[in-house]
């Protein structure tokens, strides 16, 4: 038996699972501290937040983002049948929720708030940014998986499915975060 | 009260003495085994030991009691050397504002007439607790009299406290302990502790704009038409800027430009004649005079006490 | 079953690992081999650790002699910062990465790391970071407000060359190769460990390995973060830092120190690993107390994260927080000494053999000892405010980070090199090399700790006569002499060795570990069948059928 074939195949198909789950863990300490840092600036932009923010209209954009991590887990259950149109779906609910950021983005900019206009611009820009960029990251992947699985039809393996999968449960968990921090704190702070 | 800085001594010693019997221990067991369990000495099999409990709970709680009875000495210190403001046992007699900034240091004396600046010379009386408000121009410096007192930073945008307390008269030297750009190496500290009447004299003098400068007209002249003036306050004069440290009374000093140099007339022609040969780095420009002027400049500013 | 899915092998043992005969240089370009890439990041320590050594001596020649003006002040500061920058991320962290990498597969009976291809990135990645930090001294000068680069001096107003953005981009990308790396090794270990390799069964090196990924996982972030934000503020003139805007400077403090207090163990407890494998075969004896060396690291991990602020007692926190990173602090001496203990413990009643490797552990326990105790003083506030920032704190770090990780390395390396080239390094240059270096370290930096009480501050480019410091720092650069002449005697060590070092046999320490019970160096899977390990020394039990450990 050469070591190669006496791989426990078990518990090593399961490796990028693992895998994804430290590197979450490690992204999440990123996340906090830029949260942390938010909470501990929040003081300094408050009065902008309030006048600038529309929580209305993020609420809806965020919904579609909520959204996705449904229409995630319904295309993993259907990985082998009609998955992939159901990652089509998501990623197209991901870019929906891109394009409302993108949106605000845009306003804001135009009445001159920005990174350097003050403490608002600078941590709002910061830390919805950096989730944005993870957003991408994670179109990025789910483009991935789709054209992986048109390709190879069934041979992706679930794992494979659910490490893509955890990444955007992922992305989603730390919107939650960040609307309840930055938007909802605006609202009752 | 006893100078913080001695306050922290007493305590370092007795961590020092258990440290030194831990370190004592440790080296002694090291030294011991390799004597006595060299390969030459023991034939055969070594005993497969693997450990024991009881040794283990031992040294684990042995350093552990030990930390404790550290960590109550250590708050009984803290509470004698914090300052008024933090807490500390002895209430303040006396304060005053210190401001670093990139590469000197500035200090105010609140007093019923206003603020009495002066600048890289503090002077405190004599066994006193004097509290110092830290803040600073720039960027984090740090302020450290080892003899009489710890340090504390100055930070953007906060001001911290340190209690200084000197035990006997006499000049007491310093060093800005956070690194701060080229030149923290020559943001030296001076402390002078007076006698109380000394001390007020002193301070009184600081107070007054500049006095009598008959003797250094001419310098006065080439000081205010040069870019000196910009950056220099010389009360009494139009002399307002802020940039540098304050001359009012700068031929009292017993340094330039924060330690580098000590004070007297050829040094201070040498310092104004190239500051940067100094002090590389310095904010202080090299301005171009000529001969005549740099005279008249020393006998001016060295005729400011 | 067969050796014929063995691929051809030179019949001499060549370097690192049995390479397929005609195998090119470019191989290494682009290597998925964990043995390989562990070699690279040892050479990519080595590259960095001339440059780290050239830049002390640089400092040591400087500070010789008081009022020196051989080196110009903003020259000076370039040097220490990329000094501490070079020793922390592109030296200790590579090397031992490097071994982790070597040795974790081979030690659990792996024939690989999880995620081979992932692995050669994170290389990468960490060497493109290396190269872009130095990239700066071409594009017009290093970064130079100290490995910590506290704003607002290295914000946009106070540092206006573009050092500060190579520091920036290279620890960034630098750090994204560790982290990859760390997920790659704690899955390796969580996930493929052969038969019988139970977690209570892991060689002590390859448990701290494991605390040392998830501590990487755990503070290598909050340094990312701090970066993006001091990226931010620097280039699209953002405030986080910015008090006269409602920033806060002590925010980079806290973010920095929550990733450089865990660091400062990433980069210790991979050492104490190597400690605690050479200290046992070189006593002919277990580990004395292996669930407490192993849970012990698993405490100093958890306390790690909670300790930080004690680089900060000087900034003016409360009281309370003041005691509460106080008390953190020095709790962590607690489990470090059940180590220290134990490892001594080991040694007493042992069949002791000096070879080199275990000189330097000795050397290592004998010196991270006194490096550990200055750091307790550290822990104890008052104390603390009275030598923080000064050259005591230098001899601390330099004690914990030369005399422990260092020396750790050393003995790693000594005993590990026959089994990675299947050549001994030579045992005579080697003890010339430890003797002279344990003497220069403490001539270097003994001397330091009474520099520091006396009101020495660290990163002064120079100091003033009239301090009466002068002989104290001229003992500290002879004493770095002294080191150099080591550190070359070493480097010509290896040269030899390479080349021409006496041949070792697959174990020629009479070693427990599965590793030396392959050939040396291994063949390219590692294994030819499927070790099992039988206890916690499978090799000893093979050795000694009649008193097998009990593990
Ligand atoms: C390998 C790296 C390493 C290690 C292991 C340590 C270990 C420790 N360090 Fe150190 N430290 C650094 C690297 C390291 N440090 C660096 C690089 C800096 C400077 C950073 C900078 O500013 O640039 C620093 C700075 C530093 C400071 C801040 C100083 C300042 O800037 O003001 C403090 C303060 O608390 C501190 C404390 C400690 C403590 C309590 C330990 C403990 O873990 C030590 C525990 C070990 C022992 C105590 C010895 C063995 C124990 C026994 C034998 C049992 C009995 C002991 C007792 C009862 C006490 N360290
Ligand atoms: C692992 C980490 C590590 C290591 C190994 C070292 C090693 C050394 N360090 Fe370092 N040091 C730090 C980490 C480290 N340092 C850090 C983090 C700082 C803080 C930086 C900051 O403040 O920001 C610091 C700061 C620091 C200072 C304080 C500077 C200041 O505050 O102004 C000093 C001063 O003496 C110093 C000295 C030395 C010396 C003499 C060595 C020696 O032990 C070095 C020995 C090595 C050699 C002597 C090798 C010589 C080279 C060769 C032989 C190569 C030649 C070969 C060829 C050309 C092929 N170091
Ligand atoms: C651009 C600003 C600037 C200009 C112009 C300038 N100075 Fe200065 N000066 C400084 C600063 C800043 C320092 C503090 C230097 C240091 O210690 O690093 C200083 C220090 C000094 C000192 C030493 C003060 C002390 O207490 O140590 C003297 C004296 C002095 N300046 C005189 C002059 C004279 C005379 C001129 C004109 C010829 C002049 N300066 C022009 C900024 C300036
Ligand atoms: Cu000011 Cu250092
Ligand atoms: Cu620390």
């Amino acid at each position: 038996m050469t070591a190669a074939q006496a791989r426990p195949a078990g518990r090593l198909s399961h490796a990028p699972l693992l895998g994804m789950a430290l590197f979450i863990a490690s992204e999440s300490i990123f996340f906090m501290t830029i949260v942390v840092a938010f909470i501990a600036l929040r003081p300094a932009g408050l009065a902008t937040a309030k006048q600038e923010l529309e929580f209305t209209k993020t609420l809806i954009f965020s919904l579609f983002l909520f959204a996705s991590s449904g229409t995630m887990t319904i295309a993993e259950r259907r990985r082998d049948r009609d998955g992939w149109v159901w990652l089509v779906v998501t990623g197209i609910l991901g870019l929906v929720f891109l394009t409302g950021q993108g949106l605000e983005y845009v306003r804001l900019l135009s009445t001159g708030i920005s990174p350097a206009a003050g403490m608002f611009g600078t941590t709002f820009f910061t830390l919805t940014g950096l989730h944005g960029l993870h957003v991408l990251v994670g179109l990025a992947a789910i483009t991935g998986l789709t054209i992986a699985s048109l390709a190879r039809r069934g041979r992706v393996t679930a794992v494979g499915w659910e490490t893509v999968a955890w990444y955007w449960h992922f992305v989603d968990g730390v919107w939650v975060v960040v609307f309840s921090v930055v938007y909802i704190g605006t609202l009752i702070g | 009260m006893r100078p913080p800085a001695e306050a922290i001594g007493a305590l370092a010693l007795i961590v020092t003495a258990i440290a030194f019997v831990i370190f004592l221990g440790v080296e002694a067991a090291l030294l011991y085994s390799a004597w006595r369990f060299r390969a030459s000495r023991v034939p055969g099999l070594a005993p497969q030991i693997t450990g024991n409990r009881t040794l283990e709970i031992v040294w684990t709680g042995i350093p552990l009691l030990i930390l404790v009875v550290v960590f109550v000495l250590m708050t009984g210190t803290m509470r004698e050397i914090g300052t008024s403001v933090a807490g500390g046992s002895t209430p303040a007699q006396m304060k005053v504002l210190a401001v670093g900034a990139q590469w000197w240091w500035e200090y105010r004396y609140p007093t019923s007439g206003g603020d009495v600046i002066v600048a890289n010379e503090l002077h405190i009386p004599v066994n006193t607790p004097v509290d110092v408000d830290l803040e600073t121009a720039d960027v984090v410096h740090s302020f450290w009299v080892p003899e009489i007192s710890g340090k504390t930073d100055m930070i953007p945008g906060k001001t911290n406290h340190l209690r200084l307390y000197a035990a006997h008269t006499g000049t007491y030297s310093g060093q800005c302990a956070e690194f701060c750009g080229v030149e923290h190496a020559w943001m030296r500290i001076t402390v002078v502790a007076d006698a109380q009447g000394d001390f007020d004299r002193w301070l009184q003098a600081q107070a007054r704009p500049r006095g009598d400068a008959s003797a250094g007209a001419q310098g006065e002249k080439v000081f205010m038409s040069n870019l000196c003036v910009s950056c220099h306050a010389i009360r009494g004069t139009d002399a307002k800027g802020e940039a540098g440290p304050d001359l009012t009374h700068v031929g009292g000093r017993t340094t330039l430009g924060a330690g580098v140099l000590t004070n007297t007339p050829q040094n201070m022609r040498a310092w104004l004649a190239d500051p940067q040969k100094y002090k590389p780095g310095s904010l202080m420009p090299r301005v171009p005079l000529s001969d005549a002027d740099l005279d008249a400049l020393v006998t001016y500013l060295e005729g400011l006490k | 079953m067969s050796a014929t899915t063995v691929p051809t092998t030179t019949t001499a043992p060549t370097l690192w690992v049995r390479r397929p005969a005609g195998a090119k240089w470019a191989g290494w370009l682009r290597t998925v081999d964990h043995k390989e890439i562990g070699v690279l990041y040892m050479g990519m320590a080595l590259l960095f650790f001339v440059f780290g050594g050239l830049t002390a001596l640089t400092i040591r020649v400087q500070l010789a002699v008081p009022e020196n003006h051989l080196v110009d002040p903003a020259i000076y500061d370039q040097i220490f910062t990329i000094h501490g920058v070079t020793m922390i991320f592109l030296v200790a962290i590579p090397v031992l990465v490097g071994f982790m990498n070597y040795m974790v597969p081979l030690m659990i009976g792996a024939r690989d790391v999880a995620f081979p291809r992932l692995n050669a990135l994170s290389f990468w990645l960490s060497f493109l970071g290396g190269l872009l930090v130095y990239f700066s001294f071409i594009a017009g000068g290093g970064p130079d407000a100290g490995w910590f680069a506290y704003p607002p001096l290295s914000g946009h107003t106070y540092s206006t060359g573009q050092g500060l953005d190579y520091y920036i981009l290279g620890l960034a990308v630098n750090g994204a190769g560790t982290i990859v790396g760390a997920v790659n090794i704690a899955v390796t270990i969580l996930l493929m460990r052969c038969p019988g390799m139970s977690i209570s069964r892991l060689p002590l090196f390859v448990w701290m390995t494991l605390v040392t990924s998830f501590l990487i996982l755990a503070a290598y972030p909050a340094l990312s973060a701090a970066l993006v934000m001091l990226f931010v503020d620097r280039h699209l003139g953002a405030h986080f830092f910015d008090a006269n805007a409602g920033g806060d400077p002590l925010i980079w403090q806290h973010a920095f120190w929550f990733f450089g207090h865990p660091e400062v163990y990433i980069v210790i407890l991979p050492a104490f690993g190597m400690i605690s494998e050479v200290i046992p075969v070189f006593s002919g004896k277990p580990i004395f107390g292996y669930r407490f060396v192993a849970a012990s690291s698993v405490a100093i991990g958890f306390l790690s994260m909670s300790v930080w602020a004690h680089h900060m007692f000087a900034v003016g926190m409360s009281d309370a927080e003041n005691l509460f990173f106080s008390g953190a602090s020095m709790l962590i001496a607690v489990p470090t000494g059940v180590k220290v203990l134990n490892w001594t413990a080991t040694m007493i009643g042992g069949r002791l053999r000096f070879t080199t490797s275990m000189l330097w552990a000795t050397g290592f326990i004998a010196t991270f000892v006194m490096g550990g105790l200055t750091g307790v003083s550290l822990a104890i506030v008052p104390i603390d405010w009275f030598v923080t920032d000064s050259y005591y704190v230098v001899a601390h770090m330099h004690y914990v980070l030369f005399g422990g990780v260092v020396f750790g390395v050393f003995a790693g390396l000594y005993y590990w090199f026959p089994k990675m080239t299947g050549r001994l390094l030579s045992e005579r240059l080697g003890k010339w090399h430890f003797w002279l270096t344990f003497v220069g370290f403490h001539m270097t930096f003994l001397p330091q700790h009474w520099l520091g009480i006396e009101g020495m501050a660290r990163r002064m480019w120079t100091y003033p006569a009239s301090t009466g410091w002068g002989t104290l720092n001229m003992l500290s650069s002879i004493g770095a002499g002294v080191m150099t002449i080591g550190t070359l005697i070493f480097v010509w060590n290896l040269l030899v060795s390479l080349r021409s070092g006496q041949l070792a046999g697959d174990d020629p320490w009479d070693a427990f570990t599965l590793e030396w019970t392959t050939s040396s160096p291994p063949v390219p899977e590692n294994y030819l069948t499927v070790p099992v390990a039988t206890s916690r020394r499978p090799l000893w039990d093979r050795k000694h059928p009649d008193m097998k450990d009990p593990s």
